[in-house]
């Protein structure tokens, strides 16, 4: 495979994952901003996603889902991220299922519709946000079912679960400063609950821990669960079995990656909730993102390694 | 029902030929299966077919980008619903003719990148073969498999009010709209269900089919590695580019993907390097190879050039091409089809004067209102000049210009393009049209795909077809 098509393949899935987040993030923020706005403000989600030079703050819903939907000059908008993500499944046609074509430029067309805007200030938001994530449910079930398992599919999903991680770890590190900033036992939970929701993993914790909020068991859940699909377990473990796959096919050089890799994995597997408190969340945090750091950048020196 | 008002207003153009009427007013015979589903359709089901079609590009990606500060909008090749319909007959001459006129150009080129007898015969002067831009220096002595240096054509064919087709230019180097001549059909399929069996349209589908054959035979391994190298997303035909290479399942590269090693051209890949075998490339050759032609060009490969002269890798078309479909030369093609294959030629070409000599130039002057003059080197429609509706002020400046290099520019008759009904506005109404047919040229002859691209002037009163200004396309039907 050129490996320009398996650097765009990557960022196709890596644009479309991060959509995805974004929105249940703005979901579940409105919600519970409509409770509590002293607790969920939409400043810090804003700061996450935008650069430092951004200058535009809101604490207006509308005004906000606005920004980080359909802004032009906010470059984690929704219509950019899908504008980027067109861009590149565009020049890999020949390598993904004409079906994840079609679904994601009809996405594309979907956003630039002028009348979308409207809707967000004159409709309900919250439908406005689930149409936008359908898209992404579509996506998702689409490349499941068309997409051969070759070297494309890897690729795509090594993109997928890379970013998966990476936000994960983002949304966590921003609950963990608003609950450090706080000792009402209430509001943490608060916090905690949001954190669950965010990563859609409430419902599951509800059904394993019924309506009781025990730090340890979110971050275990959070960090360790087997069985949870947005738990760093579980993507690490996905990421290592794309990795693997192309390194088998030869599409990928192990050396360095596979020991990053082991790393990365033994410290989520083999670390235990004591001992992740012992060296602090935020910590234990921190270190997944740098291995996450260096495993994509030893991926992307595949783009640029054969260029000679 | 009858939906007789459709028709009423349709304005027959004075002394042009309509494809739908005959002088008559009675309708041609091949236009009755569609004209009779037409009487029986109301105006409001044709409109939301209309809007269906508009849909159906859009969702299915058929669009090229243009930029504006930064925000890329989608734009669409206007598509006018209804179809051109061509008789077997007429298909048959068209076929005949572009195949004649292909093998003799074809012979033209290898004959003036090798012994020139041609020069040598006094047909053609050496200095207007060396004057022109589009002949490559570089191209001289080299040996193309087959002698094949033109394997992908598309000949632009106009139908004079005498309702011959004329040829108006040979599109020889990097042609493009084949990817609409096969959307079209697909759209056509599913605006008018049943309608196409019915008609006995001759299937377009198989083109990938046929250029992937013609590509894959010019090489003796059994499985070449063939790529299409595009200029990138920002190129108007982009979309094209990613159509052909899917249909045909092979690799989109970009120039930045490929490298030269030795003399052999390899593609960049995550298993590292692999070679390269044909190159189907929509790169004009003044972009190729930054170090044989424009230096400045990041589009192209360095050193590919010395690789395909060396016949490591094969390039399609052949560089150099453009040395036959230059206006200039154009003026030549009968008496190639004379001198290289003692035939009298099928398709006639359009009078065309050149503004070189005295003679000509001062008869064009003196008709100018009924001239149109070109560039030689010039495409794409710019750089006209149509003298029936310039202003004196407009003609003089031109005049002026062509004064400075007369040689560069040819002059030609206004045409009576022929009209076709399309429907606008909610009535159908007469466009000029011109027709693309794609003809492959390959190791065992030439084919070509049993349909086109029709162009349409979508401005009323306009002869001007080209995408760039104001021109749509319509399905093109050959009957069986």
């Amino acid at each position: 495979m050129l490996s320009r098509v398996a650097n765009n393949l990557i960022w196709l899935d890596r644009y479309m994952e991060r959509g995805n987040g974004i929105l249940s993030l703005l979901t579940v923020n409105f919600y519970a901003n409509q409770d509590s706005p002293e607790l969920f403000s939409w400043t810090p989600i804003i700061n996450n996603f935008t650069t430092s030079e951004n200058e535009f703050y809101t604490e207006d819903a509308i005004k906000c889902i606005d920004f980080m939907v359909l802004n032009v000059s906010n470059s984690n908008s929704i219509l950019n991220i899908v504008t980027k993500a067109r861009e590149n499944a565009r020049s890999v046609q020949e390598h993904i299922s004409r079906e994840l074509w079609l679904c994601i430029n009809n996405y594309y067309l979907y956003l630039t519709n002028k009348d979308l805007s409207r809707r967000l200030r004159e409709e309900d938001p919250v439908q406005f946000l689930e149409d936008l994530r359908k898209h992404h449910l579509i996506y998702y079930g689409t490349a499941d079912i068309t997409q051969e398992r070759g070297a494309a599919y890897n690729f795509m999903n090594v993109g997928k679960f890379l970013e998966r991680v990476i936000q994960i770890s983002d949304f966590t590190a921003l609950k963990l400063i608003e609950i450090g900033k706080t000792s009402d036992s209430l509001e943490k939970g608060f916090y905690w609950k949001n954190l669950l929701l965010s990563v859609g993993g409430y419902q599951l914790y509800l059904k394993t821990h019924k309506s009781t909020f025990n730090e340890d068991h979110i971050i275990s859940m959070v960090f360790q669960d087997k069985l949870f699909p947005r738990s760093v377990y579980y993507c690490v473990n996905k990421l290592s079995r794309h990795i693997n796959q192309l390194i088998e096919s030869n599409e990928l050089e192990k050396n360095n990656l596979e020991f990053l890799l082991g790393k990365l994995e033994s410290s989520i597997k083999y670390t235990t909730i004591e001992s992740i408190n012992a060296q602090g969340l935020n910590n234990y945090i921190e270190g997944i993102k740098d291995d996450i750091r260096n495993i994509s950048l030893n991926i992307n020196s595949v783009y640029f390694s054969n260029t000679n | 029902m009858d939906n007789k008002q459709l028709f009423s207003s349709y304005e027959k153009l004075p002394s042009t030929w309509d494809e739908m009427y005959c002088d008559n007013a009675e309708f041609r015979a091949q236009y009755s299966g569609f004209i009779e589903y037409l009487k029986k359709t109301s105006p409001e089901k044709l409109t939301k077919k209309e809007d269906l079609s508009k849909q159906l590009f859009m969702s299915q990606g058929v669009t090229f980008t243009v930029y504006n500060d930064n925000e890329g909008i989608e734009k669409i090749f206007p598509f006018d619903i209804v179809p051109r319909i061509i008789t077997a007959e007429e298909w048959d001459k068209i076929e005949k003719g572009i195949k004649q006129r292909l093998k003799a150009l074809n012979l033209f080129i290898k004959d003036i990148y090798n012994e020139q007898f041609i020069i040598k015969d006094g047909l053609i002067p050496a200095e207007l073969i060396y004057s022109c831009p589009n002949f490559l220096r570089e191209m001289k002595g080299v040996k193309v498999p087959y002698d094949v240096y033109v394997h992908i054509s598309g000949v632009d064919l106009i139908r004079n009010n005498d309702g011959e087709f004329y040829v108006l230019e040979d599109n020889l180097r990097t042609p493009s709209g084949v990817s609409y001549m096969l959307e079209n059909r697909e759209i056509s399929k599913r605006l008018f269900p049943g309608i196409l069996p019915k008609s006995n349209v001759r299937s377009v589908s198989n083109y990938p089919n046929m250029l992937y054959k013609k590509l894959k035979e010019l090489s003796n391994i059994a499985n070449p590695n063939i790529v299409l190298l595009t200029p990138g997303i920002y190129n108007s035909a982009y979309y094209e580019h990613t159509t052909l290479a899917r249909l045909m399942g092979i690799e989109l590269v970009e120039g930045s993907d490929l490298v030269v090693k030795n003399h052999f051209v390899y593609m960049k890949t995550t298993n590292g390097l692999k070679q390269v075998d044909i190159i189907y490339r929509r790169v004009d050759d003044d972009f190729l190879d930054p170090l044989e032609f424009n230096a400045t060009s990041v589009l192209g490969v360095a050193g590919i050039m010395a690789a395909y002269r060396k016949g490591n890798v094969n390039i399609v078309n052949a560089p150099g091409t453009g040395i036959a479909d230059d206006k200039a030369i154009y003026i030549y093609v009968p008496d190639m089809i004379k001198y290289y294959l003692n035939e009298e030629p099928i398709l006639k070409n359009i009078e065309t004067y050149q503004l070189g000599r005295p003679d000509e130039l001062e008869y064009v002057t003196k008709n100018i209102k009924d001239m149109v003059i070109k560039k030689t080197d010039g495409s794409g429609g710019y750089g006209m000049l149509m003298g029936h509706e310039a202003t004196d002020a407009e003609i003089k400046d031109y005049l002026d210009n062509v004064k400075k290099n007369p040689s560069g520019f040819i002059a030609q008759p206004i045409l009576r393009l022929s009209t076709a009904p399309c429907y606008i506005n909610g009535q159908l109404s007469p466009r000029c049209i011109d027709l693309r047919p794609f003809a492959l040229s390959g190791k065992d002859g030439i084919d070509i795909c049993p349909g086109g691209l029709t162009r349409v002037a979508l401005k009323k009163g306009s002869l001007v077809v080209n995408s760039s200004q104001g021109g749509g396309s319509k399905d093109t039907w050959v009957l069986q």
